[in-house]
C-alpha cells in the first residue's frame, strides 16, 4: 500500500504536501522540521510529543505510558508512533521551525579532567547558528565498530553564543556509552560532525533576582554559555555557581571561571570537592554541593536557582533550595534524563 | 526446539548496538533462552531468587544514589558510587521501559571485589532474569552477585 499525497497543516497555517507511509516523525524530518528525539523512533524517549488535531489514528500502546491523562485528552501523540496514511492537522512549537541539520567540523579537543573533554565544532552548512545559552544540540553518532545504525544523543552548548560560528560541548565518557565512546575514541580533529539543534528552554530567566547555579560534571556546560551570555550583556545581577565533584582532579575550568569572577559585576564560583585528599591542601568546600549550599546560605528568598546534573543532583538540589526559600516556580533545571 | 519469531528478533536485538555499544550478549554463542535458563539454574544452586538480587541492587543504588555521584560507605562492608549521564537506557524486550543513564559500583570492603550495574541491569535481572551474555561489558554472574550482594 502507498500513500502518494498526504497533507500535513501545521499550527492551522503551514501546509505541507508530503509522501505518505512513514512514521510522522521521519516524514517531518525530511520537511526539515527536527522534532528532538532521543531513542530514534522507538517510543521511549518520549521527546518527539506533538499536539495531532485531526487524522493520525488511534493512541498506541507504547504511547499510553508515555503521555500523561491531559496530554491524552489534549490530543498529544508521539509523532514516532503516528502513521503518516492521510492528511493531518498538528500543531508544534514556533521554536521548532527555527531548528537546523548542522554539518561541522571538529576543529579541537581538549582533555578537561581524566573523563571529560570539551569538543569544538566549526560551523560549515550553515555558516552559523542562534542559540540562547542553556540550549542543547543532538549530536549524530555514526554508525562504528560494526554497529548498522548510528544514534543521535543530546548535549548542551558549553559556548559564547555570540561567537556563533563555532559550538562548544563538554561532553563526559560513559563506560560504554555509544556515542561517548565515539566521541573520545574515534572523531577525531578534522572530523566531520552532524547535529540539529537548538533545542530546550533551560535559560537564564529576565528577572533582576540573584541567581544561584549548581551543577556537577558536565552539568557545567550550559552554565559557561550562561555566563558568557552574561558577560556579553554586561548582566550586573548577582550569580553564585556552586559546582560539585568528587576529587580535585574532577575540577575544571577554573581560569576560565576565575575569569569571569573578574570580569562580570557580581559573580562568585565555588568549586566543592566532596572527598579532597588531606595531603591536598584543599581549603575549599567539601562534601556534597548541597551540603555546601546549604552551609553557605540561612536563606534564598527572592533568589532564582539554576541547576544542571544528573536526576539524584537534582532532586537533592530541589529539595535544598526549596527549603532556602526559593519557591518550586523559580528553580530551573536541565535534567539528565 | 522451534525457536519463534519474537525470540529471534528479540536475540537480534540483543546482539546489535541500536540501544547500547556493543549489544548485551558479548561474545556468548548461547540463545537469550539458553542463556536465561542457565542463569536461573544456577541462581537456584545458590539459593537466591532475581527478585531478591534486583532488592539488593535497589536498595545500594538508593543509598549510592544520595551521595550525588560521590562515594560512600554503606552497611559497614561496601563503598558505593552512583554516577549519572543524561539520556535514558531502554529496555531490549519489547515493552516500553525506559532507565534513567546510572552506573552504580559497588565495592566490597573485606574482599576489594568490586561490580558496577546500572538500572537496566536492575530491571534485566527482575524482569527477564537475563544478566547478559558472557563477554558482554556489563554481564553481572549471578554467582559474583550473591557472593557480593549477601
Amino acid at each position: 500500500m502507498t500513500f502518494e499525497s498526504c497533507q500535513i497543516t501545521i499550527n492551522n497555517s503551514r501546509k505541507q504536501m508530503v509522501r505518505g507511509g512513514k512514521s510522522l516523525l521521519a516524514t517531518l524530518h525530511e520537511q526539515k522540521i527536527f522534532i528532538p528525539t532521543a531513542c530514534g523512533g522507538r517510543a521511549v524517549c518520549g521527546l518527539c510529543k506533538v499536539k495531532v488535531l485531526k487524522g493520525g489514528g488511534p493512541l498506541t500502546s507504547p504511547e499510553k505510558p508515555l503521555l500523561t491523562q491531559q496530554e491524552q485528552a489534549n490530543g498529544f501523540r508521539l509523532a514516532c508512533q503516528v502513521k503518516v496514511q492521510g492528511d493531518l492537522e498538528i500543531e508544534i512549537p514556533d521554536d521548532l521551525f527555527r531548528i537546523r541539520r548542522y554539518r561541522a567540523r571538529c576543529s579541537k579537543i581538549e582533555d578537561l579532567t581524566d573523563d571529560m573533554k570539551r569538543f569544538t565544532f566549526e560551523l560549515e552548512n550553515p555558516k552559523t547558528i542562534d542559540f540562547t545559552a542553556g540550549q542543547y544540540i543532538q549530536l549524530r553518532c555514526p554508525p562504528y565498530n560494526g554497529s548498522r545504525e548510528g544514534v543521535t544523543r543530546s548535549y548542551s552548548i558549553a559556548s559564547n553564543p555570540q561567537e556563533n560560528h563555532h559550538i562548544d560541548l563538554i561532553i563526559r565518557r560513559m563506560p560504554h556509552g555509544i556515542c561517548t565512546t565515539w566521541c573520545f575514541e574515534h572523531l577525531k580533529v578534522k572530523d566531520a560532525v552532524y547535529f540539529t539543534g537548538p533545542y530546550g528552554d533551560f535559560h537564564l530567566r529576565p528577572a533582576d533576582a540573584p541567581k544561584i547555579f549548581i551543577a556537577g560534571g558536565s552539568g557545567i556546560a550550559p552554565f559557561v554559555s550562561i555566563l558568557w551570555q552574561m558577560k556579553n550583556n554586561a548582566d550586573k545581577r548577582k550569580a553564585v555557581f556552586f559546582f560539585g565533584c568528587n576529587r580535585i582532579e574532577d575540577l575544571c575550568l577554573l581560569d576560565e571561571m576565575k575569569r569571569f569572577e573578574q570580569e562580570l559585576a557580581d559573580f562568585h564560583f565555588v568549586p566543592v570537592v566532596a572527598s579532597p585528599s588531606p595531603e591536598s591542601g584543599w581549603k575549599g568546600q567539601t562534601g556534597l554541593v548541597t551540603e555546601a549550599v546549604q552551609r553557605s546560605f540561612q536563606t534564598l528568598r527572592g533568589w532564582e536557582g539554576y541547576l544542571c546534573g544528573g536526576p539524584g543532583m537534582i532532586e537533592a538540589a530541589v529539595r535544598v533550595l526549596a527549603e532556602l526559600g526559593i519557591p518550586q516556580e523559580n528553580i530551573y533545571y536541565d535534567k539528565f534524563a | 526446539m522451534k525457536r519463534s519469531p519474537s525470540e529471534i528478533k528479540l536475540e537480534q536485538m540483543l546482539r546489535s548496538s541500536k540501544l547500547v555499544a556493543g549489544g548485551f550478549m558479548g561474545n556468548d554463542p548461547r540463545t537469550p533462552e539458553e542463556i536465561i535458563r542457565d542463569d536461573a539454574a544456577a541462581l537456584q544452586r545458590l539459593g537466591r531468587t532475581a527478585a531478591e538480587i534486583a532488592q539488593r541492587m535497589r536498595t545500594l543504588t538508593n543509598t549510592a544514589r544520595a551521595a550525588l555521584g560521590n562515594w560512600v560507605e554503606a552497611e559497614g562492608k561496601y563503598r558505593l558510587r552512583s554516577e549519572e549521564w543524561k539520556g535514558m537506557l531502554i529496555c531490549p524486550w519489547p515493552h516500553p521501559g525506559r532507565f534513567e543513564k546510572r552506573l552504580t559500583a559497588c565495592r566490597r570492603l573485606d574482599t576489594g571485589e568490586e561490580i558496577v550495574w546500572s538500572d537496566l541491569n536492575i530491571h534485566l535481572i527482575e524482569a527477564h532474569g537475563f544478566f547478559e551474555g558472557k563477554g558482554s561489558p556489563f554481564r553481572l554472574e549471578p554467582e559474583t552477585l550473591v557472593r557480593i550482594l549477601f
